[in-house]
């Protein structure tokens, strides 16, 4: 890897679920850097624990034990509050089923972020609509989810996860529900909002070819026996 | 506006998309608005029943009486009366000895309340004493004072023979009988001398102030004597009055209570189904905090429109019920012929502001659970 400082830093993480005999380790003693400005792919079996990896260094979980850094701060300690406001300002998530709110249009999903970060909403409507031209979709921003394709809804997804221009992209599966063409589409814009963005990025992905297009790839296997490509 | 009241607006306007929130959103609504409906209708019912009672003690009854503070008989019933009338102006006035009589017909002999007043000028009895004696207009009866006379024959008891002049309805209250006739006759019978044991005052333009005015108009004139206002005078009616009010308000509300449980398990259920949301809001960056004040906002939204709902219909249903007298009563039962609704603003205020409470109440719960959830919850068990 990169002499770079790492932007994404874990030092011994471990993470099971469950209790007693039903306990289930997933990550065991977890060591990852990731430099500023890279992208990482993230491949391995399914149930090794990709998602867990994405979960714990976006803030959604918490590790059992261990460090984690994010652009050199502690941040496994924080409470609730302060991690939902550091992922607000920092990090972009792309799920792999788009999990846009049913409820808003495409626009207002894309605003969302803007909107919990307290940005009026004329100003975070205008943004929304920068977004959606630049994954090519401004014609359907008033368009609901269900009236979306599902390419179209994942690239809205990327487009909401850059609204805020976050640092760190976190992308799970991002292509894992759609066809060919799509997947490639979407991989794509989010290779090249990377590169536009200056942003570290993360992607889990069972796609060897998305993998080999990625800066770096991690292999993460059970019991820990983890290794990295270049 | 914040994001957490924009998205609460959006799932309570996205009822036109037909989401499974919206239905639910729906049937907590409808089940608030019925309670307030029912609530709102029932006390407008009970206030016009109760405003007609009201009514017919101030239309028939003594707005304010005045008697001594001590003993039966007052000092100097025509000083008091200039002092009332000086301060007070144009109120009616009139001088009254009250007492209980055996009076008797032909058929019977009963004992009844007898009551003299300065402003009566024959005697009347109400229609209780006229049925238990059988008598009617101009049918003789004999006055029985339990004050007695020595007579030639020995002690016998004051008594006065005299015609029925008139058969009325008994005072508001009133459970005995009772027999009205001339202050002259009525002190005869009771204190064999000019007596008066109280004045008693009406006053139609204020008849609930006018105790209060008396009692300051004698403390002005240095005048001793009790005063009784109409709420002392007719008290236990009115409490009675009051407490059915409250009963009926605590056992109808008890449908606001329902209305309410029933909100708190379909925002749950809102909140179960919205878990990948809710883990896709938290991992945007709405904080447990925001996530908790929308749920709130979404309990007391879905009360907001419930209850707004149920109180203009509640309120239209009870005015279009009272303007077209659309349910009669039979006549001589009731003092009214159709059935009473008054709508009281502040009553309508209380029960909205006890649906808005009870629904805030209701979604504490859920968004407290939406809360303290971690937000990878959600996203792994989709």
């Amino acid at each position: 890897m990169s002499d770079a400082q790492p932007f994404v830093d874990l030092r011994g993480v471990s993470k099971g679920f469950g209790t007693g005999s039903a306990r289930v380790e997933v990550l065991r003693d977890l060591d990852l850097e990731v430099p500023s400005g890279r992208m990482l792919a993230v491949v391995g079996p399914s149930g090794v624990g990709k998602s867990t990896l994405l979960h714990l260094v976006g803030l959604l979980d918490r590790p059992d034990a261990g460090r984690l850094e994010l652009d050199g701060r502690e941040v496994a300690i924080l409470d609730g509050e302060e991690r939902a406001r550091l992922r607000n300002r920092m990090i972009g998530f792309v799920f792999q089923y788009h999990h846009l709110l049913d409820e808003l249009d495409a626009r207002d999903n894309v605003a969302l972020p803007l909107r919990i970060a307290g940005e009026s909403a004329g100003r975070a409507r205008a943004r929304a609509m920068e977004l959606l031209e630049a994954v090519n979709l401004s014609d359907r921003a008033g368009h609901f989810p269900d009236q979306l394709s599902g390419g179209e809804q994942q690239r809205v997804a990327v487009a909401r996860a850059l609204a805020v221009e976050p640092r760190l992209l976190l992308a799970d599966e991002p292509t894992g529900n759609l066809d060919r063409a799509n997947a490639e589409q979407v991989f794509s814009l989010v290779q090249e909002l990377h590169l536009l963005a200056g942003l570290t990025s993360i992607i889990v992905t069972h796609n060897e070819e998305i993998a080999r297009m990625c800066d770096d790839v991690f292999r993460l296997a059970p019991a820990g026996d983890n290794f990295e490509d270049v | 506006m914040s994001a957490e009241l924009h998205l609460a607006r959006r799932y309570l306007v996205g009822l036109r998309r037909r989401t499974h929130v919206a239905t639910v959103t729906l049937i907590s609504m409808v089940g608030l608005c019925l309670g307030v409906l029912a609530l709102v209708v029932t006390l407008a019912l009970l206030e016009g029943f109760q405003s007609s009672i009201r009514s017919e003690i101030v239309a028939r009854a003594t707005h304010a009486r005045v008697s001594p503070s001590r003993g039966r008989r007052l000092e100097d019933p025509v000083k008091l009366a200039s002092v009332l009338q000086e301060k007070l102006g144009q109120v009616e006035m009139v001088q009254v000895v009250r007492g209980t009589c055996l009076v008797s017909s032909l058929s019977d002999a009963v004992p009844a309340s007898v009551v003299g007043r300065s402003d009566v000028l024959e005697v009347v009895v109400d229609r209780i004493l006229a049925a238990r004696l059988g008598v009617g207009v101009g049918d003789e009866v004999q006055v029985i004072s339990p004050r007695q006379r020595l007579t030639p024959m020995g002690p016998l008891p004051v008594r006065v023979r005299t015609e029925v002049a008139d058969v009325r309805a008994p005072e508001p209250g009133a459970e005995g009988g009772a027999v009205r006739m001339p202050l002259v006759l009525a002190q005869r019978l009771l204190w064999g001398g000019e007596v008066v044991e109280a004045i008693e005052l009406r006053d139609s333009e204020r008849p609930w102030r006018l105790g209060a005015r008396v009692r300051d108009a004698l403390d002005d004139a240095g005048v001793a004597a009790q005063v009784q206002g109409l709420d002392e005078l007719h008290r236990p009616l009115l409490l009675a009055l009051a407490l059915e009010r409250v009963m009926i308000f605590v056992a109808v509300g008890l449908m606001l209570v329902v209305a309410a449980l029933n909100l708190l398990c379909n925002v749950a259920m809102v909140a179960a189904e919205k878990r990948t949301d809710l883990a896709v809001l938290s991992g945007i960056g709405m904080t447990p905090r925001a996530l908790r004040r929308l749920f709130l906002l979404l309990g007391t939204g879905i009360g907001l429109v419930g209850s707004t709902m149920g109180a203009v219909l509640g309120i239209a249903i009870a005015l279009l019920l009272d303007r077209t007298q659309a349910l009669p009563l039979p006549r001589g039962v009731f003092i009214v012929s159709s059935v009473p609704f008054r709508v009281d603003p502040a009553m309508v205020g209380l029960v909205m502001a006890v649906a808005l409470s009870l629904a805030a109440a209701a979604s504490w719960l859920p968004s407290r659970m939406v809360a303290r959830r971690e937000p990878a919850e959600g996203l792994r068990y989709e």
